[in-house]
């Protein structure tokens, strides 16, 4: 099963992936203050989780990252380069799995390589063993529509990676899940992530998930939208659901709920 | 043998529908036999059968009639459709022609397109021409609207992701919104061919020499209502007709809106694909 | 669905200025047209000859207020029986599942079938006058407001259909209550429908009795080769479908005020002081 990550994430020669100085971002002119004066860099390879309460810019700094949206100051890097529009140096997922309905899973997961060439056999079995990845071997020719919620974003997943980015972007992917499915898609989350050795970043309201998938949690508050602090996870992987009931864990998550609390 | 259970069950659902359907011709031929009812508007079952008979098997004079009228609504629901789709992509592709064009479909919507049909006679004259016209003119808005509506609706999340895969205006026009759209644009074609029949009747009803609403008016005002009956039920005839055969295409085309559909697809998708790697 | 054609927010001052340039372009070409003699006057007035014609007609000779009178009021008259007779009938064979299995073979071939193409055979059976034409409009009113009002009932929420069944609501009560309100949206949009079709029901039945009317009006007029009248009736049908169009439109944001913003808000603060009022009453007593 999973293999423990030979890139300890918190080492301090880990390369920087990205790396925001002083970012912000204001909607309608000036009118809303989405984010303002993010610092933080994240390492190659590590598991970043992002908390904090509804509005306080979360997906706003991974639509920045992605590029998707111009910031209004500061600076924004992903391996060194500035961005400046979407770029395919990283992949994302929403809540909503966001599947095309008129094609089956594997054409979904294809769904990346078709808008920038034509499809090579290759890639069929690379989509294929992405699905076999995500546990949907038997449902490569099912539609969304005949599929759960979780197998949706199982699809999802195996679309994100199919791409071939090396960032994740996840945006609540599971917030729309039951508890059960959630809890058994974040442990396969991180096997697979650990897997193909990606950088991740994890959006969340739920700072018990926040703390056991992530190697750093950055969290967040609101009005306008700050990074309040960086925490570091150190616990050791593979890690198993006991872990949440551990005294160190309680502490962590006590910490993180008292910075959103006294912010 | 799966088969034939199947059959069984088909009776046995049907029979009490049937079974529903020959009281009530009973009663009504009955009725009318004893003289219970006696307006003329109400002829007997026996005499609409007749008719019937008559029109559709030994004289068969319905069948001129019945292509005439169906040629009409299918030739103009082609053309109305046509201009709609061309106006509503139109329009969804560039902000300024929509808006720029859509006062005129307002108008052309609120104003009832029935009301043309003499102007549009004079215009085509009396022959298939202004028949036509009058169901590209009817059939049009709904087609429009839809289709408009369907390529408007926006999806942030996904087009998001389609532009993280460096997506074109293209590519996200073709492979995101216009399937998409195709529900709604299907509802709206289903609408529009309705009401493109309607136009072909109504415009054979105020002048014309041939068509079932030719057929319709001529019996109805020599008082035979049986025949004029017989002649109303083509029309039914050609509502299901062209009603089927558009839902055919929906269920073929918007396939994954239709469970049992989806999974005949979905099975040969996976035997394509499983030939396709064998080679 | 026509809303989404019509532009969300408020038109800029240089968009009016380009619609108004675009309309103007129009009506000039045409008006061009027709004086340079390249459109064949007799078959396209100039737009000068309708707006002559809508003088003659409304204001010097004045006659179409007659016709608009009696085609107005068959077509209220055909709407409000049709409508009501398709709304009670809807709600009825919606709440019983055996009637409903036994009328659905009849509601789909009716359904398919046109059913403006009855009027020469309602006339026939009838005779000349108003009553065949409100037959004729009640016909054409009748399907929607029962279609939609059977679709509503049909789809009523299961969940509150239970906890109304739960709180031991009377069948007519989850009618009153719960069945009819939720359905209110669907039936309103199958009314504005049936309205439309009212207009259109009228204007067939006035061409094939050709006595008086609108209808009639227009087929006259086409037949002298008096086309600018005609087209002056025409643009009176569309102000009409207009005003229609906008009327049902408030009236659906009063009656299914829970569905729009203002409605909230104005129902919300009337019930306030409503209930400001009787608390205040009860105090004093
Ligand atoms: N396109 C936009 N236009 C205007 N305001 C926006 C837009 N996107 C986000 N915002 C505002 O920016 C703030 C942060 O939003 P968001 O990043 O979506 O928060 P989160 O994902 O943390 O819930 C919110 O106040 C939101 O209303
Ligand atoms: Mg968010």
């Amino acid at each position: 099963m999973a293999k423990p990550v030979e890139n300890s994430t918190a080492s301090a020669q880990a390369k920087t992936v990205i790396e925001g100085r002083d970012v912000g971002k204001t909607f309608g002119g000036g009118a809303v203050i989405a984010l303002e004066g993010a610092n933080f860099t994240v390492a190659e390879g590590s598991f970043v989780s992002l908390v904090g309460p509804s509005g306080c810019g979360k997906s706003t700094l991974l639509r920045l990252i992605a590029g998707l949206i111009d910031r209004t100051s500061g600076s924004l890097t992903v391996h060194g380069r500035d961005i400046t529009g979407p770029h395919t140096d990283v992949g994302m997922m929403f809540q909503r799995a966001t599947l095309l309905e008129w094609r089956t899973a594997i054409e979904n997961v294809l769904l990346p390589i078709e808008i920038q060439r034509s499809v090579t056999s290759a890639d069929k079995a690379r989509a294929a063993e992405l699905l076999a990845m995500v546990g949907l071997k038997d449902f490569a020719f099912s539609f969304p529509s005949q599929l759960s919620g979780g197998m949706q974003q199982r699809v999802a997943l195996a679309r994100l990676l199919q791409t071939g980015a090396d960032i994740l972007l996840m945006d609540e992917p599971f917030g729309a899940l039951d508890e059960f499915t959630r809890e058994r898609l974040n442990l396969e989350l991180m096997r697979i992530v650990s897997e193909v050795g990606a950088t991740t970043l994890f959006v969340t309201h739920n700072i018990l998930e926040a703390i056991f998938l992530a190697d750093e949690v950055m969290v967040m508050t609101p009005r306008p939208g700050r990074l309040a602090r960086m925490v570091h996870v150190p616990f050791a992987r593979p890690r198993t659901p006991e872990l949440t009931l551990t005294p160190e864990f309680n502490a962590l998550v006590a910490e993180v709920r008292d910075i959103l609390g006294t912010h | 043998m799966h088969n034939d259970q199947n059959r069984m069950f088909w009776i046995l659902r049907a029979a009490p529908h049937l079974l529903l359907l020959a009281a009530i011709l009973a009663a009504w031929e009955g009725a009318v036999a004893t003289g219970l009812i006696t307006t003329i508007m109400i002829p007997r079952p026996s005499a609409i059968g007749g008719a019937i008979v008559e029109l559709y098997v030994t004289k068969g004079t319905i069948y001129e009639h019945f292509f005439i009228t169906l040629t009409e609504a299918v030739v103009g629901f082609g053309i109305g459709a046509a201009v709609a789709i061309a106006l509503a992509v139109s329009s969804s592709l560039s902000e300024n022609f929509g808006r720029y064009v859509s006062p005129y479909a307002v108008v052309l919507n609120v104003t009832p397109g029935i009301a043309l049909t003499p102007i549009i006679i004079a215009w085509f004259g009396y022959g298939m021409g202004s028949k036509i016209a009058l169901a590209a003119v009817i059939c049009f808005f709904p087609i429009f609207v839809n289709t408009l509506t369907g390529l408007r609706q926006t999806d942030e999340d996904r087009e998001e992701l389609f532009r993280s895969f460096g997506a074109s205006q293209r590519q996200v026009f073709m492979q995101l919104r216009v399937p998409a759209a195709l529900p709604l644009m299907f509802a709206g074609l289903k609408i529009g061919l309705t009401t493109a029949l309607i136009g072909a009747v109504v415009a054979e009803f105020a002048q014309a020499t041939a068509g079932v609403g030719v057929l319709m008016s001529r019996f109805s005002f020599s008082l035979n209502m049986a025949s004029s009956l017989a002649t109303l039920l083509s029309m039914t005839l050609i509502g299901l007709l062209l009603f089927y055969t558009m839902e055919f295409l929906d269920d073929r085309i918007v396939f994954w809106r239709r469970e049992a559909r989806m999974a005949a697809v979905s099975r040969a998708r996976a035997r394509a694909w499983k030939s396709g790697a064998a080679h | 669905m026509t809303d989404n054609v019509k532009a969300t927010s408020q038109p800029k001052t240089g968009q009016m200025v380009i619609h108004f340039t675009i309309f103007l372009a129009l009506i000039l070409s045409w008006e061009l047209g027709a004086q340079m003699g390249w459109l064949d006057k007799l078959f396209f007035p100039a737009p000068s000859a309708i707006l002559t014609s809508f003088w003659r007609i409304y204001v010097s000779q004045g006659n179409i207020w007659f016709h608009l009178y009696i085609s107005l009021g068959l077509v209220f008259a055909g709407f409000t029986a049709g409508s009501i007779l398709g709304v009670g009938l809807g709600a009825v064979v919606g709440m019983n599942a055996t009637v409903r299995r036994f009328l659905q073979p009849y509601v789909i071939v009716l359904e398919a079938t046109p059913r403006i193409a009855v009027a020469p055979l309602l006339i026939a059976a009838l005779g000349f006058g108003a009553t065949s034409k409100i037959a004729i409009i009640m016909l054409v009113c009748f399907f929607a407001p029962f279609i939609n009002t059977l679709s509503g009932v049909i789809n009523v929420d299961r969940d509150r259909f239970e906890l109304m069944r739960s709180l031991g609501a009377s069948k007519i009560q989850v009618l009153r209550k719960l069945v009819l309100p939720e359905a209110v949206p669907v039936i309103m949009a199958g009314e504005r429908l049936a309205l439309t079709s009212a207009l259109s029901g009228v204007l067939v039945a006035e061409f094939i009795q050709r006595d008086q009317g609108i209808g009639t009006l227009i087929l006259t007029y086409t037949r002298n080769l008096n086309m600018a009248s005609a087209f002056a009736c025409i643009f009176t049908l569309t102000l009409i479908g207009f005003l229609i169009f906008k009327g049902m439109e408030r009236l659906d944001h009063r009656i299914a005020y829970w569905k729009n913003e203002a409605g909230l808000r104005r129902v919300g603060a009337k019930r306030a002081r409503a209930w400001a009022a009787e608390q205040g009453g009860l105090a004093r007593a």
